[in-house]
Order: structure tokens, then C-alpha cells, then sequence
């Protein structure tokens, strides 16, 4: 029996799940923020175990990394790395002020369909 | 408080990758941070907040706990606590099924093998009808509920409700989650040390976690536990016999069992009523009080009755009814159970409420996790509406089943 045919556990629970805040959306996304901050303690515990199991090794890892120095090219790298990912984190905010300065609108989105459709 | 408490593992138990095992913890943390640091805050959100907007718009103070939820539902502090109360309930169920998945067809081979080699009876019979209380939705969030099969011998929605509970609980009932029948018997030993009941029917026992301390405490005693599952009985079958318990299963209503009349001498639930309906419970405590012997005592260990408590916790309580799938967690807690066990043939006077102490110190100290700072966190805080359970003990309602009958007039 392949993985796909052998049997699974049920993953929703029977029940109309209800809705807790008034904004449209709000629901899905804080759930999934919380989902995200599951992840994120997953990785803090595994790094805490990559620094436990280095230790019992007798390379003191946690040690290590306080120690450590970071020299110009660690220093470029890492503030390059934090700056694109703010850029990343806020694409939306970079796309709303792109649409301001080109003037973009959903009046004009609309027309452009209008336009397109007759050729 | 640190709450580093961890599960006891035993052959049945599902294990988890270090990963999974995360996951899980953060489920347990997370509720412990809601109950700890976002329930409390409810309170000021209410007096300060939520009854003056009340009171300006209708004209007068929130009355009961109708009213109460009524203006906090709109506030923006309770959406998020009873959002997160939510998510909680289904990132641990998540993580956990995750887990399950991963190993089902392992563990149901695992089960029917420590079955196999257990001498205690396991009854499934065939064409059994689960009660529309316990199908209708999925109780506390937990997919599948306590009924559904994907498989022959299925056993899945035990393994997840055996580690789910644990995490649900976030470990206060021990090592192996059988506090609340650890507190029942330590209730037993100490106001009652000669009762020695010879048979002991658990009602409602999911995966027998409860039942497992009454044969600690009455090894020679003849136990059933008895449940409407039959994934959940299965597992609690080979769960006690990996655990080295010989303590018979069988699925079975508590409404409506097979044994004879006056067979046992102790009948206990724990968590079972508030899980059934308005019709089923009158039927549990009739049921009870036919199979017990002449003298025979009845236990429910579950919540304690709304008339008791203040309308804002009350309307605290009552938010399971609402958000975690516990259709009747509420109404149950407006039955008058003396008139209910009165009806069942029980002597009404000799019928009472009582605390059954918590067992958690007992673990202190002797188990992983539970160190003895951790366990004296959970026995002497004071108890909060919202939170798993109090610290000084469980609620118990018990009956007594009349010597002889009285002769009449």
C-alpha cells in the first residue's frame, strides 16, 4: 500500500468553526501568524538541540557564537541579508507607493480591461 | 511558574520526532501563556470597558452571563483571547495528528499485538450505534471525535486523544494522565479507607487514563471501562495491558450497559456527563444506580454547577459551549443533580458535592519535568474561571445506593 492509499488520520473537526473578529480575513490570518510563530519556536528548539549535541560533542558552539566577531564581510552580508528581507516583509508597502507615483488606480485597472476587450 | 511537565511514555504511546515534538510543546506553552497572562485581563477589559459601553447602550448592567458574553463579543481584547483559545485547541490537535499520521499503521499493529497478550476482555460488538451527542460535532475540536475509524482496528483518534489530553491539560493531570482517577481514589483512601469495592465500573473512560488507578488501589478489584468509541476503547485495551494493568474494555453507552443488575459496587465517570445530553444524563445516573450492588457508591467527577459561581465566570465557562465544540457544557451546568440522582433511586439526603484533592504533588520530584517548584505551581495557585482545572481539587458529585430497600409502610 502506497502512502497516499493507506489510511489517514481526519484533520478537521466537525463543527462550524466561528468567527471571532469583524474584519473580513482577520480570522485566517491571525491563525496563520500563530501557525508561523509554531515554526519559528520549532527552529529556536532546534537550534538549541544543534548547540546541545555540538556541546556533547565537546565543540562548544553557544560559546562560539557569543565569541564570535564578526568581521566586514560577515558584517555586509548580514545587513544586506536583514535589509532584503525587510523588503520582502513589506513588498505590499513598496507596490502601494509604486502605485501612487504611477498614478495607478482601480478606476484605471478597470478601463485598461475595457480598453483590452475592444482591441 | 515553569511549566516543564512531560508524559510518561508507555508501549502504545505515540512517539514524535524532535520536530513534532516541538510543535506539541508550543501547543502546551501557548495555552499555559493564554491562561496565565491573557485570561487575567479579561476582568479590568469587562468592569472598565465592556459593562459601561452595556449599560449606555441598553440602559442598564449586564445582568447574567447572556448578557455579558453578548457586550464582551465585540470588544477587540476578548476576539483576540477567544481567537487564540481557539487556534491553541487547533494547533495542538494539529500537531498531534501530524504525529499520529505519521505512524498509524505501526501503532494499530502495535495495539492489537499488546491486546493480543492481555487475559482482560475487550468487547467491540458489532453494529453498535454511537449517541448523536458525541457525533454531532467533534468534541473539544478533536478530529474524528471519539468514534470515527479510517482503518480495521482502528485506534488513531485514541493515540491522538492520549496525547492531546496530556497537552490539552498542559500535564497537570500527570505523568500518565490519570489524575483525575488518582484524585478520586485518594479521596476514597482517605474518607472512606474500609470501602473495598470487589467490581468498578468506569463510564465514559476514553482511553482507560482514569480507570488505571482503581486497579493500583483495588488490585483484585474486577474493572470495566466502558465507552461509546470503539478506536478510543481499543486503545485504552492495549494501552493498560502495555502498562502491565489487567483492567477489561468493552464499548458500551452509559446509558444503557449489558451487565446485570446490582453488579458492581463503585460506578465512576470522569469528565463523562458534561459530554452527554439533557436526556442521556438522567439515563447515566439511572443506569449507574441499577448495576450498583445495595450500598454501592457513585462517583462523577466533572464541573461544578453554575448555580454556584458568579455570572462573569460564568460567562468565562461558558465560552467552551461557544467556541470548543462542548455542546453541552453549559446546560449541563444548570442540571440539579440531587434531583437527578433522587430520580434514579438514590437517597437525596445522602447525595453531596465534594473535592476530590488533585494528586499532582504526588508526582513531584519522581517524574520528568514534574520538579517540585512546577507542581506546588499548579496544587496552590488560586483558581481562575478559563483556566484547565483548579488547584485544590476536583469537583465530585457522589450518591449512595441504599443499603436494603426501605421496607413499605
Amino acid at each position: 500500500m502506497t502512502e497516499a492509499e493507506r489510511p489517514h488520520m481526519i484533520r478537521d473537526a466537525k463543527g462550524k468553526r466561528p468567527e471571532f473578529y469583524d474584519a473580513p480575513g482577520l480570522d485566517h490570518a491571525m491563525s496563520m501568524i500563530m501557525v508561523l510563530a509554531s515554526e519559528l519556536a520549532v527552529l529556536r528548539d532546534r537550534l538549541d538541540s544543534a548547540e546541545r549535541v555540538a556541546k556533547a560533542n565537546g565543540i562548544d558552539l553557544a560559546a562560539g557564537i557569543e565569541a564570535l566577531e564578526l568581521d566586514q564581510a560577515a558584517l555586509e552580508t548580514r545587513e544586506t541579508w536583514r535589509q532584503d528581507f525587510l523588503g520582502r516583509l513589506f513588498y505590499l508597502a513598496r507596490k502601494d507607493a509604486n502605485e501612487a507615483a504611477a498614478a495607478e488606480s482601480a478606476e484605471g485597472y478597470q478601463q485598461a480591461i475595457e480598453e483590452i476587450a475592444e482591441g | 511558574m515553569l511549566n516543564t511537565f512531560q508524559q510518561a511514555s508507555h508501549p502504545i504511546l505515540p512517539d514524535a520526532t524532535r520536530d513534532e515534538a516541538s510543535r506539541q510543546e508550543f501547543a502546551k506553552s501557548f495555552k499555559g501563556f493564554i491562561q496565565s497572562t491573557l485570561l487575567p485581563g479579561l476582568t479590568p477589559i469587562y468592569n472598565g470597558r465592556v459593562a459601561r459601553a452595556f449599560e449606555k447602550e441598553v440602559g442598564r448592567a449586564p445582568q447574567d452571563r447572556r448578557d455579558i458574553r453578548r457586550g464582551m463579543v465585540k470588544d477587540l481584547y476578548f476576539q483576540h483571547y477567544a481567537a487564540m483559545n481557539r487556534i491553541a485547541q487547533e494547533l495542538l490537535w494539529e500537531s498531534v495528528a501530524t504525529s499520529v499520521d505519521r505512524q498509524l499503521p505501526e501503532l494499530v499493529e502495535r495495539a492489537k499485538a499488546l491486546s493480543a497478550a492481555s487475559k482482560a476482555k475487550l468487547e467491540i460488538p458489532e453494529g453498535f450505534v454511537p449517541p448523536r451527542y458525541v457525533t454531532a460535532l467533534d468534541i473539544h475540536c478533536m478530529p474524528g471525535g471519539y468514534c470515527s475509524e479510517v482503518t480495521a482496528d482502528d485506534i488513531a483518534v485514541g493515540a491522538l486523544y492520549d496525547r492531546g489530553v496530556y497537552l490539552y491539560s498542559m500535564g497537570y493531570t500527570g505523568p500518565d494522565n490519570d489524575d483525575m482517577g488518582r484524585s478520586v481514589c485518594n479521596y476514597l483512601m482517605r474518607n472512606m479507607p474500609d470501602f473495598k469495592p470487589k467490581r468498578i465500573l468506569d463510564m465514559g473512560c476514553t482511553v482507560g487514563h482514569s480507570t488505571l488507578p482503581y486497579k493500583e488501589l483495588f488490585p483484585d478489584a474486577e474493572i470495566w471501562g466502558i465507552d461509546v468509541g470503539a478506536p478510543v476503547v481499543r486503545y485504552a485495551h492495549a494501552r493498560a495491558a502495555g502498562m502491565g494493568c489487567e483492567v477489561n474494555f468493552a464499548q458500551m453507552s452509559a446509558e444503557e450497559t449489558t451487565f446485570p443488575d446490582g453488579h458492581f459496587d463503585l460506578v465512576v465517570s470522569h469528565i463523562l456527563l458534561h459530554e452527554t445530553s439533557g436526556k442521556a444524563m438522567p439515563r447515566v445516573f439511572a443506569e449507574a444506580h441499577r448495576v450498583l450492588a445495595p450500598g454501592g457508591l457513585m462517583i462523577h467527577a466533572d464541573l461544578p454547577p453554575f448555580d454556584l459561581m458568579d455570572p462573569f465566570t460564568q460567562f468565562i465557562l461558558d465560552n467552551e459551549t461557544w467556541y470548543n465544540n462542548e455542546p453541552f457544557w453549559g446546560a449541563m451546568r444548570d442540571m440539579d443533580q440531587f434531583a437527578l440522582a433522587e430520580k434514579a433511586g438514590f437517597d437525596r439526603a445522602a447525595a453531596r458535592f465534594d473535592t476530590a484533592p488533585m494528586a499532582v504533588m504526588e508526582f513531584a520530584g519522581g517524574h520528568d519535568g514534574y520538579s517540585q517548584e512546577a507542581a506546588e505551581g499548579v496544587a496552590e495557585r488560586e483558581f481562575t474561571a478559563g483556566e484547565f482545572a483548579p488547584g485544590g481539587g476536583w469537583e465530585v458529585f457522589i450518591a449512595h445506593k441504599a443499603e436494603t430497600k426501605a421496607l413499605a409502610a
